[in-house]
């Protein structure tokens, strides 16, 4: 599932100096140079929804990113890049100490006091709600703002409500101890499972003030008594962040991030910024900062010759253009083996580029996809083989041959061998075991809707060719039902076990295999037996091309029956045509049943009698519907010389 | 005796089969019910990792978990594995056939549906991202029309690179002609080729896959899906073979 990022029109702007295209020319060069967005209301809309993919998440999921995107698609530089502006030199201070154990990558602590935390500026609120989220204080909305801007999650905590000894403070980041629990803020309390990830409070026996990487808990709030915070600008194992979300069904804007494993880079420059933005706005004195970055992280350069490039987009780009598409995408290359290859040193932010192919795809969508032309496969060294398919597909032709209408039912059943830890439907926790109960049901569904559908045949009969899956495997099997619409399900038994009979012994040449059920009108064959490439070998399916759907109605239908005297040698049709001439617009189905003439000379007469099937896709009808349209066709054959309603 | 009537997904498959039967493609077939490294690991979906939330999925109660397939590219995977055995450097295979998806219906998402997933593998150069546009191309053309026209857009499945979404210009009889998204695609992941036993540097090939419904949907006129899979034979007889 896509991250949908929300993006502000007037945020991106601030990344460029040109004004940027309307919403919708926006959208447009962004769909076809990177990740779908959202159709947008408007061409006036402010807001961007991007449809952020896995693969880029870990630099997509900000307004930075998507400007560095916006300025590759529509061919304008970034006016400025807050991640190739240099970092400050912080001062260090001993008053924040900093453990990580494993899961941490990196934690910056930095220590502000003197703030003042009150409403946040009229600007910063606007920026927040224009992506839907909610201001809260100068302080919080700070560290959100830098995340939805920069990438980087932050969180401030309030200093004062943590031990402090020494005159210092003391995190540490480590796994739970069963049992352990944490009240969040918004007031909810998570047991934790063991080996959670926390930020703690060293000084206070471990108390947990975080999940890391997720959410800040309740116990050090910043609220409007704050005045000393301690800023925290961390970079959190991914695996460990998604797991713990997942199991504690707690999903964050800053989970989201860290799961999709955001460079440890990005720290310095998220507090970077939460600290220019936090002094400005919020006022109080930066004390100091501790980086605990115990692996620091760098991409590796990553190569691709100019031949594979277009051995694997099937183009003949030169590096001249394949060049200039990195130089688009901002990325940093050389011409490397004489102008064969091109190696990029990734920027730290990109920690998708890892592989050739990775390059491949930049410079493909760089350059545009649209100018990828068609090509055909060459012939194919030996010929494909279908005989499987073939073999199935006779099966099924001689089913169809034999009157059957063949229908698809849920692979997942009330029964089974095989449950389900996560059922959709909780009354289908198993996967099938059998074909035969979906097909029963279905054949009684047949034969209801028999009238309508089928006319006034003798049987219904229907079959499925599908998998089923018992203790001893996956096993394709063959289901087939008959019924008898107006005898006795004796003779529907009948008429399967014929069916049956030429099934196994004309066409798979087999002993009689097949499991009846219930009262023998339901029976089910196992196909594994059989020997299907030699049965497709060389066989032809017949064409059986379908045409447009008519939707059928979800209302019952309702059934009348005419019988009329007609004179000697009126046609089938001219009756037909009365009927439904006078029937109006319910009439959905018209059937001869019976025809017999009597009389001779002067007497002679012809009896037709029809079946009406009558529908609406509105509604059940009632005799309210059916007694007047019948009575107009019973006036309107009586009306015709000679003719008399039975 | 009256004819029986044949399910519009039969119908459709065999149609697909024939259309990619003239490219050189076979029709391969694997378990519903598989495992998690066929469906998962060897396309780079590990457990631990976001992509596994592109795909709502089901997990039986067994030990190992096996998953009802969310895709047929786990075929792909087999015969790809196949290819490694037998020592072959190309393979054309399509898989049209159900899989499974954990997710709320509604009139365009099902639980089981149909999917046509395909692979094309040969020696490096000979199958590429041009190729998979020219199958496309002959493909539509064949199944929905002359006028139909093939697009891509940047996208990402975890085992293709580069990966791209499918469009396709329909022009429906009686409707506004327009863009319809109709599958995923791209290049296979070197990675996805090795974890198959092949050679990256040897091989290389495009697989992609789409919705069978959808196309049938969009072909037919259907605006529903949930009637694929009801069992019912008022939807089967909805299709009139007589306007084919």
């Amino acid at each position: 599932m896509a991250i949908i990022q929300k993006a502000s029109r007037a945020w991106l702007q601030k990344y460029f100096d040109a004004p940027l295209p309307d919403a919708r020319t926006l959208a447009d060069a962004l769909t076809f140079h990177v990740a779908e967005i959202e159709e947008p209301a408007s061409p006036d809309s402010d807001l961007v929804e991007v449809n952020v993919l896995p693969d880029r998440a870990q630099y997509l999921l900000c307004h930075r990113g998507v400007a560095s995107e916006v300025a590759g698609a529509l061919r304008v530089p970034l006016a400025r890049d807050p991640l190739a502006e240099p970092l400050p030199e912080w001062p260090a201070t001993d008053q924040v100490r900093v453990t990580l154990g494993d899961g941490a990558n990196r934690f910056i602590g930095a220590l502000v006091t003197c703030v003042t935390v009150g409403p946040s500026p009229e600007w910063l609120r606007a920026a927040l709600e224009s992506v839907g989220q909610r201001s809260i204080n100068n302080v919080v909305d700070a560290t959100n703002f830098v995340m939805l801007d920069i990438g980087q999650p932050l969180h401030a905590f309030d200093a004062g409500k943590l031990a402090a000894r020494d005159g210092g403070y003391a995190i540490e980041v480590r796994g739970s101890r069963a049992p352990e629990a944490i009240t969040v803020l918004g007031g909810t309390t998570y047991e934790l499972p063991e080996g959670t990830l926390l930020v703690t409070d060293a000084n206070a026996d471990g108390l947990p003030i975080g999940i890391a990487g997720i959410k800040g808990g309740e116990a050090a709030q910043v609220t409007d008594g704050t005045t000393t915070l301690l800023v925290e600008a961390a970079n959190f194992d991914g695996a460990r962040v998604r797991a713990t979300a997942q199991r504690l069904k707690l999903f964050t804007d800053a989970s989201s991030r860290f799961q999709n494993r955001p460079s440890p880079e990005l720290v310095a420059y998220g507090m970077r910024d939460v600290l220019a933005l936090i002094l400005d706005i919020a006022g109080g004195e930066l004390v100091g900062v501790t980086d605990v970055y115990p692996q620091r992280t760098a991409p590796a350069p990553v190569s691709v010759p100019l031949a594979r490039l277009n051995a694997v987009l099937g183009t003949e780009l030169g590096i001249v253009e394949a060049s200039a598409a990195l130089d688009r995408l901002s990325l940093p290359y050389a011409v490397t083996g004489d102008g064969a290859s091109l190696t990029v040193v990734p920027p730290f932010w990109r920690t998708d580029l890892q592989v050739a192919e990775d390059l491949v795809e930049e410079i493909g969508r760089a350059v545009g996809y649209d100018r990828i032309a068609g090509a055909q496969l060459p012939p194919p060294g030996t010929a494909p083989s279908l005989d499987r398919f073939y073999g199935i597909e006779r099966v099924r032709d001689f089913m169809l041959g034999r009157g059957y209408a063949e229908v698809s039912t849920p692979s997942f059943a009330p029964e089974g061998a095989i449950g389900l830890e996560n059922p959709l439907q909780q009354d289908r926790p198993y996967l099938r075991a059998s074909l035969a109960p979906n097909l029963a049901d279905a054949l009684a569904r047949a034969a209801l809707a028999a009238p309508r559908v089928l006319g006034p045949d003798r049987f219904a009969k229907v079959f499925e060719i599908g998998n089923a899956f018992t203790a001893d495997g996956e096993t394709l099997m063959l289901a087939a039902g008959v019924a008898a619409l107006n005898g006795k399900p004796s003779e529907a038994a009948a008429a399967l076990r014929e069916d049956l009979d030429a099934l196994e012994g004309e066409l798979l040449g087999m002993p009689s295999m097949a499991q009846c059920t219930g009262d023998r009108t339901v029976a089910e064959l196992c196909l594994e037996g059989v020997n299907l490439e030699k049965l497709g070998a060389g066989y032809a399916p017949e064409p059986r091309a379908l045409g447009p759907y008519r939707p059928y109605s979800p209302y019952p239908s309702a059934l009348r029956d005419v019988a009329v005297w007609t004179p000697a040698g009126t046609e089938e049709s001219e009756v037909a045509n009365a009927i439904v001439g006078a029937a109006g617009d319910l009439l959905a189905r018209l059937d001869l049943f019976d025809r017999f003439e009597k009389g001779e000379g002067d007497d002679a007469r012809i009896s037709y009698a029809f079946r009406l099937v009558f529908e609406s896709m509105e509604r059940t009808l009632s005799d309210a519907d059916l007694d007047p349209a019948m009575e107009c066709v019973t006036a309107a054959l009586n009306a015709l010389p000679g003719w008399e309603v039975r | 005796m009256p004819p029986g009537r044949i399910h519009p997904l039969s119908s459709a498959a065999r149609d697909m089969a024939a259309i990619f039967a003239r490219m050189g493609f076979g029709v391969a077939y694997g378990p519903e019910l598989e495992d998690e490294f066929h469906n998962f690991d060897a396309l780079r979906v590990p457990a631990d990792h976001p992509a596994r939330d592109m795909q709502d999925t089901f997990w039986t109660k067994e030990d190992p978990r096996r998953v009802p397939r969310t895709h047929t590219t786990s075929v792909s995977v087999r015969c790809m594995e196949a290819m490694a055995r037998e020592g072959r450097t190309e393979c054309r295979v399509i898989a049209p056939a159900k899989v499974f998806r954990n997710e709320a219906t509604d009139a365009t998402h099902e639980a089981q549906f149909y999917q046509l997933d395909g692979v094309a593998v040969g020696p490096v150069g000979t199958v590429t991202l041009a190729h998979l546009k020219g199958t496309f191309e002959y493909f539509y053309r064949a199944y929905l029309g002359p006028s139909a026209k093939v697009r891509f857009r940047p996208s990402f499945f975890p085992f293709v690179e580069p990966g791209v979404e499918v469009d396709v210009w329909y022009e429906a009889p009686g409707k506004e002609p327009r863009w319809l998204e109709v599958a995923g695609a791209g290049m296979l992941h070197p990675e996805v080729i090795a974890n198959c036993g092949l050679d990256p540097e040897t091989v290389a090939g495009f697989a992609f896959g789409g919705g069978i419904e959808r196309l049938v949907m969009i072909k037919h006129g259907v605006p529903d899906i949930r009637g694929f899979h009801a069992g019912d034979i008022r939807f089967v007889y909805g299709f009139d073979p007589a306007a084919a």
